[in-house]
Parts: C-alpha cells; sequence; structure tokens
C-alpha cells in the first residue's frame, strides 16, 4: 500500500490507545484509537474518534478537515503496528453513525484485496461470522492478522 | 518517553516512528469507550458461531 500516514503517533505504555494529530483546513484535530477487551476471549473493540481538550473521547464527532483518507490510513498502520505486537488479537469495530460504518465499508471495500494479503475480514450477518465482500451492507467488522 | 522505529509502514511503505508515552490508556474510565465496547459485547454475545480457526 502506499497511502500517506501521519507522523508522531503517540502510543500508551500499555499499547492500547494511539494519539496522533490530523492538519487539515480547519488546523490541528487530535485524534484518537483506543482499543479494550471484550468479554470474548482474544477479541479486542476498537474505537475511534477525536479527543476533546479535557482529553474525552469522541467518536461521533465530524470534524470534515480534508484528510478522510489520510486519517483512515493512519487507522490502519495503528492496527497493523498494534497487530504486530499483539497477532493473536481479534479487532472489532463499528461505525457510531450511519455515515460513518458506510465510510468504513467504503474504505475497507476498496483496498479489499491489499487487506486481504494481511488480515482475515470477517462481519455479522444475522449473528453469523462470514468472510467480508465489498458488496456487502454491514454494519460491524472482526478482523485479525493472517499466519498468526 | 520512548521511540520506537518501525523499519517500514505497510501502509506507506515508508519508515514511522512510534512514541511511546510513559501514560497508560485512559480505557473505559473513558464513557465512550466504555459505551463502545458495550455495543461490542451485545453484538458478541448474539454471536451463534464460533470464532474462524486460524
Amino acid at each position: 500500500m502506499k497511502y500517506e500516514v501521519y507522523k508522531g503517533v503517540v502510543a500508551s505504555k500499555d499499547f492500547n490507545q494511539f494519539d496522533f494529530v490530523s492538519h487539515g483546513k480547519k488546523g490541528p484535530i487530535c485524534k484518537r484509537v483506543a482499543f479494550t477487551m471484550t468479554e470474548m476471549d482474544n477479541v479486542f473493540n476498537l474505537a475511534f474518534g477525536d479527543v476533546g481538550d479535557e482529553s474525552e473521547f469522541d467518536d461521533l464527532s465530524v470534524s470534515d478537515n480534508g484528510d478522510r483518507n489520510k486519517v483512515l490510513a493512519t487507522v490502519v498502520d495503528i492496527v497493523t503496528t498494534y497487530t504486530d505486537r499483539y497477532p493473536g488479537r481479534w479487532i472489532l469495530f463499528q461505525g457510531s453513525t450511519e455515515s460513518r460504518t458506510r465510510l468504513y465499508r467504503m474504505a475497507i471495500g476498496l483496498n479489499l484485496e491489499e487487506l486481504s494479503v494481511k488480515f482475515q475480514i470477517y462481519t455479522f450477518i444475522e449473528e453469523k461470522l462470514v468472510h467480508f465482500d465489498k458488496n456487502m451492507n454491514v454494519n460491524a467488522f472482526l478482523i485479525k492478522r493472517k499466519n498468526a | 518517553m520512548k521511540k520506537v522505529k518501525k523499519e517500514k509502514s505497510w501502509v506507506s511503505g515508508r519508515g514511522v516512528t512510534y512514541t511511546i508515552s510513559d501514560k497508560a490508556a485512559i480505557g473505559v474510565k473513558d464513557p465512550y469507550v466504555a459505551k463502545k465496547l458495550d455495543e461490542a459485547n451485545k453484538l458478541l454475545r448474539k454471536l451463534k458461531t464460533p470464532l474462524p480457526k486460524t
């Protein structure tokens, strides 16, 4: 892949939280990716969004900073870094709004061939896990590094 | 803070440097992270198939 990503990512010491700064038409906006352990063994939830002044997390925000592709590429880079360290972990993520889910679906669909080299990509259909295909209208994804 | 350099980013094709903070993740103390985790758990509880074998 040859996407531009943001530099200066800061990871928490436990490697479960990653912060970076988006620089776009509205100025600098802090972004955060957080991984938390779910009730299911070896499955971790990914939360993503803007970080407010009090370091609170808000993944409902729509920053519209004109750098969507660079931000999404940075999130994928963070997921790759995270799964370099924890290759056996499953990562679950779902959009917080319909438009954001649609964006994730489109981004994964457009890059499915390349992403599938590195990750197994599943989705939830009628309470079952199935391989994601770009034409599926789905709301959540479950991914894991291949060859882990 | 400690810097960790990745040899090459798979996404960008370039070298990327990550900085490791001396702070731990806020985790579920952040209400939004807790809310998202709750949504994830609800989804997983409904799952009728096991995780695929890898």
